[in-house]
């Protein structure tokens, strides 16, 4: 394994990001951006799922799932490009697999909760009657994603 | 003596600078209030902007409690960062543009309140104006900017 972190800090990529300036700034700030449209959608979502802001329609405020998977092609991007900069720290690095866990959960979470808006008998979406499961889904799915931004920001101390 | 010196001698700036847990913690609350901020004024934005027709307008203000959670969350950690390192902070001129964007944005949220969310009188349907549109798309540039230069603090002068 340490081989590939060596090989991979050792590619283009991973030369270019050290040695121009900007990049490594660029991408965290990137990274940000893309954390506010990913966690910030996600939230929203997951609290009107549990009953906040009930004159929002739930069907609209479900459609808000494009912007979070804007936010995480983005987040994907640049955690990608960031991990290959400093792959043989990040690699040991704690914090960053409890992250990638945490990730792992909450991407096993919302394909649940999609099949439970696919395959729903009776339309709860439109009926705006979530059932007890989808709750539950919705509450983990605000837990995992504060886990994974924690993690994400313990790396450094870690 | 300056004041920042004096805020970085205090007992809470040494307290958050060297406890292990203090300043990732803070690190983490900031960056939770950001997205929830974000992701609430955000939405509001867009929605004046003209996305999201089918989310009827004038409810959208349900989002702001969210908005000032987010806020406040930030207005707390985000003080005891800076007095962590005050002097540092004080001098950076990334984190003085920060605070301008943030007071802009402040500002512009308030007007937003007063322009969009101010339900005229008899029910009549609101469609923003393009007043409304013009503060919305502002609010973007400033909150993003200023996510934009918090991050940059650590790399410019």
């Amino acid at each position: 394994m340490m081989d590939l972190f060596v090989w991979l800090e050792h590619t283009p990529i991973a030369n270019t990001i050290r040695t121009v300036r900007w990049i490594y700034p660029g991408l965290e700030t990137t990274h940000y951006i893309g954390l506010s449209l990913l966690v910030g959608g996600i939230m929203l979502i997951d609290l009107r799922v549990l009953g906040f802001a009930r004159t929002l329609p739930l069907k609209s405020m479900i459609g808000l799932l494009p912007f979070v998977w804007v936010g995480f092609i983005i987040n994907a991007l640049t955690g990608g490009a960031l991990f290959i900069y400093g792959a043989t720290s990040f690699g040991v690095n704690h914090a960053f697999w409890l992250k990638m866990t945490f990730m792992v959960l909450a991407g096993l979470n919302a394909l649940a909760f999609d099949l439970s808006v696919r395959r729903a008998k009776v339309d709860w979406v439109a009926a705006d009657l979530p059932p007890p499961h989808v709750k539950t889904f919705a509450t983990l799915s605000f837990v995992l994603w504060l886990c994974v931004v924690t993690t994400g920001r313990w790396m450094a101390y870690i | 003596m300056g004041f920042f010196a004096w805020l970085d001698d205090t007992p809470l700036s040494h307290w958050v600078a060297e406890t292990l847990w203090a300043y990732p913690t803070l690190e983490t609350m900031h960056t939770v209030g950001m997205a929830l901020l974000i992701g609430a004024l955000g939405l509001i934005d867009l929605r004046v902007l003209g996305f999201k027709p089918e989310l009827p307008l004038l409810e959208t203000q349900r989002l702001l409690p969210l908005a000032w959670l987010g806020f406040t969350l930030n207005a707390f950690s985000g003080t005891l960062l800076f007095v962590s390192d005050a002097v540092m902070f004080s001098s950076s001129y990334t984190f003085r543009l920060k605070i301008a964007l943030i007071i802009l944005g402040g500002l512009n949220a308030a007007l937003l309140g007063r322009s969009v969310f101010q339900a005229p009188l008899g029910g009549v349907p609101v469609r923003p104006s393009r007043g409304a549109k013009w503060i919305a798309g502002t609010s973007l540039v400033f909150w993003f900017g200023a996510v934009i230069c918090g991050r940059l603090v650590a790399y410019t002068p």
